[in-house]
């Protein structure tokens, strides 16, 4: 049985070092990347975009009509497996639209961005509410438009309160990236399979897989505190 | 001598979800006015305070400010709100900036602002210049300081303003920082900040430690010297009798008594408020 083990890490290392592999690990850790942050910026615009649209004071008919337009697209995005949206993006909505790529990164980095938002939206809806209205009073009574006064007070304030939160959001993003495969893009669960197949086991690649992903939430979650503890620090 | 009108309230109504607050107020406040509003609590002295900016939106009558009715919403009320300074109950500091941020973030923005509009303005110039003859070229709007003269005249304009309330040491701390007496007057001073016509306060001193009720009202007393124009809500009869030179009872969202201080407190009228200040006069 030991023998047996030392033979699969053998394997592993073999396809991993002299195969080559290790490019692939480095290309799927790239697009992994890639993926999940440019997803939660894009995620965070949106979603801030949205959260603003969905507390704003509904007198008039516009903000009326663009809060029931972004609650669909938050209630579509939230509704349907990210796994789904991929699929119709991929095999649906770039046949339709005539697009031909070579790899389904463009798609995906899309896809994330767009699911993250709605995500990102109800969060950053909770921090603005989670701000003391006298915030805004105070903004607004100076002169101040509405825009201004949410944008330089009230949301840097809900960030703060929401970090956390917003720092789970992009765990989830980071882990969810291992679907992207489906959609010819190489991934860092696409690179360690491709590392299984060469070395003909799949036993250590999918090992070190969880290990690989372990040790990037880790990292992410404890680059997180530290951030909260800086921005912490500015108050007291 | 005729004193210039500020502020002219005709007939102001309110009313939260057919709840009456304000059944038609009428107030005229004169340059220099110094003008107290006491009241028993929910009896919508707040409520018409908070309609002079409308941060409530009157449901009826007129608000005259600066020859513009205030009511009506047409009016672009950001302009008119930053010739009127409002100090709040709970202070309202802004929690993410520091002191000195606190104070110069309106002016700077809105200077900024109207700097850029006119860069617009000018832009278009320029375009249509080119296709007019050499005399007859439209001459562009003088944009004024540059951002960086902005920003230095604002900060030095706050630091003086800090000076005056001896907090000048302060400039860079966070609201978290410092007492609620000290962040109620760099609230004024805030206010102050955009040179108003007339300063609105609401129960500036209601959310204060006992101790530091005076440090507020010091302030205050010296921005009435110096005929600053000023609408206080205020449970401080010390400060109505001896600084205001108009006291005003609110009861059941009309005006039931106007009158000097001397006047109102010696020789109340209305068996209401002699009622209500019996209760707070003891």
């Amino acid at each position: 049985m030991n023998n047996n083990y030392a033979l699969l890490w053998e394997k592993f290392i073999d396809a991993l070092i002299y195969k080559n592999g290790y490019k692939k690990v480095l290309e799927g850790l790239f697009n992994t990347a890639q993926i999940a942050v440019v997803g939660l910026l894009i995620g965070i615009v949106i979603g801030t975009f949205i959260a603003i649209i969905r507390v704003m004071p509904k007198y008039k008919v516009l903000p009326r009509i663009l809060d029931k337009i972004c609650g669909c697209y938050v209630e579509l995005f939230r509704g349907t497996p990210m796994m789904v949206q991929l699929l119709i993006g991929y095999n649906v909505l770039l046949p339709i639209l005539g697009i031909s790529v070579d790899s389904g990164l463009p798609v995906a980095i899309i896809v994330f961005g767009l699911n993250s938002g709605a995500y990102v939206s109800e969060i950053m809806r909770s921090g603005i509410n989670s701000v003391d209205h006298g915030q805004m009073e105070a903004g607004r009574a100076m002169g101040l438009t509405y825009a201004t006064t949410m944008l330089k007070i009230v949301i840097p304030q809900a960030v703060k309160n929401i970090l956390p939160t917003l720092g789970n959001e992009f765990i989830v993003l980071v882990k969810e990236t291992s679907i992207t495969g489906y959609v010819a893009t190489i991934d860092l669960t696409r690179a360690f399979t491709k590392l299984g197949s060469d070395s003909m086991s799949y036993v250590i690649p999918y090992l070190m897989l969880g290990v690989a992903y372990l040790v990037i939430v880790l990292l992410i979650s404890w680059g997180v505190r530290s951030l909260e503890k800086r921005l912490k620090k500015s108050e007291r | 001598m005729e004193k210039k009108l500020v502020l002219s309230v005709k007939n102001l109504k309110k009313t939260f979800n057919n709840l009456e607050v304000l059944k038609g107020v009428d107030l005229d406040v004169y340059e220099g006015d110094v003008v107290a509003i006491v009241g028993p609590s929910g009896c919508g002295k707040s409520t018409f305070l908070r309609c002079l900016n409308c941060l409530e939106d009157p449901t009826g009558g007129s608000i005259l400010f600066n020859g513009e009715d205030l009511a009506d919403m047409k009016v672009d009320i950001n302009v008119h709100r930053q010739k009127i300074g409002m100090v709040f109950q709970q202070f309202n500091l802004f929690n993410n900036l520091t002191v000195l941020q606190n104070i110069t973030l309106a002016p700077i923005t809105i200077a900024k602002k109207k700097r850029s509009k006119l860069k617009n303005k000018n832009f278009f110039i320029k375009i249509a210049n080119l296709f007019k003859g050499k005399d007859n070229k439209k001459p562009l709007y003088d944009l004024g300081k540059s951002i960086a003269q902005i920003k230095q005249e604002a900060e030095n304009k706050a630091m003086e303003l800090l000076k005056t309330i001896g907090l000048e040491d302060k400039a860079n701390s966070y609201p978290s920082q410092i007492s609620g007496g000290q962040k109620q007057r760099v609230a004024i001073v805030r206010a102050l900040a955009m040179e108003p016509d007339v300063m609105l306060f609401d129960e500036p001193t209601s959310a204060l430690d006992p101790e530091m009720v005076g440090e507020v009202l010091n302030v205050m007393t010296t921005l009435a010297k110096e005929g600053m124009t000023m609408i206080v809500v205020t449970h401080e009869m010390g400060f109505a009798k001896e600084v205001a030179n108009r006291v005003i009872f609110i009861d059941e969202g009309i005006i039931v008594e106007e009158a000097e201080p001397k006047e109102f407190f010696t020789n109340p009228k209305n068996p209401r408020l002699k009622d209500f200040l019996s209760k707070v006069l003891v």
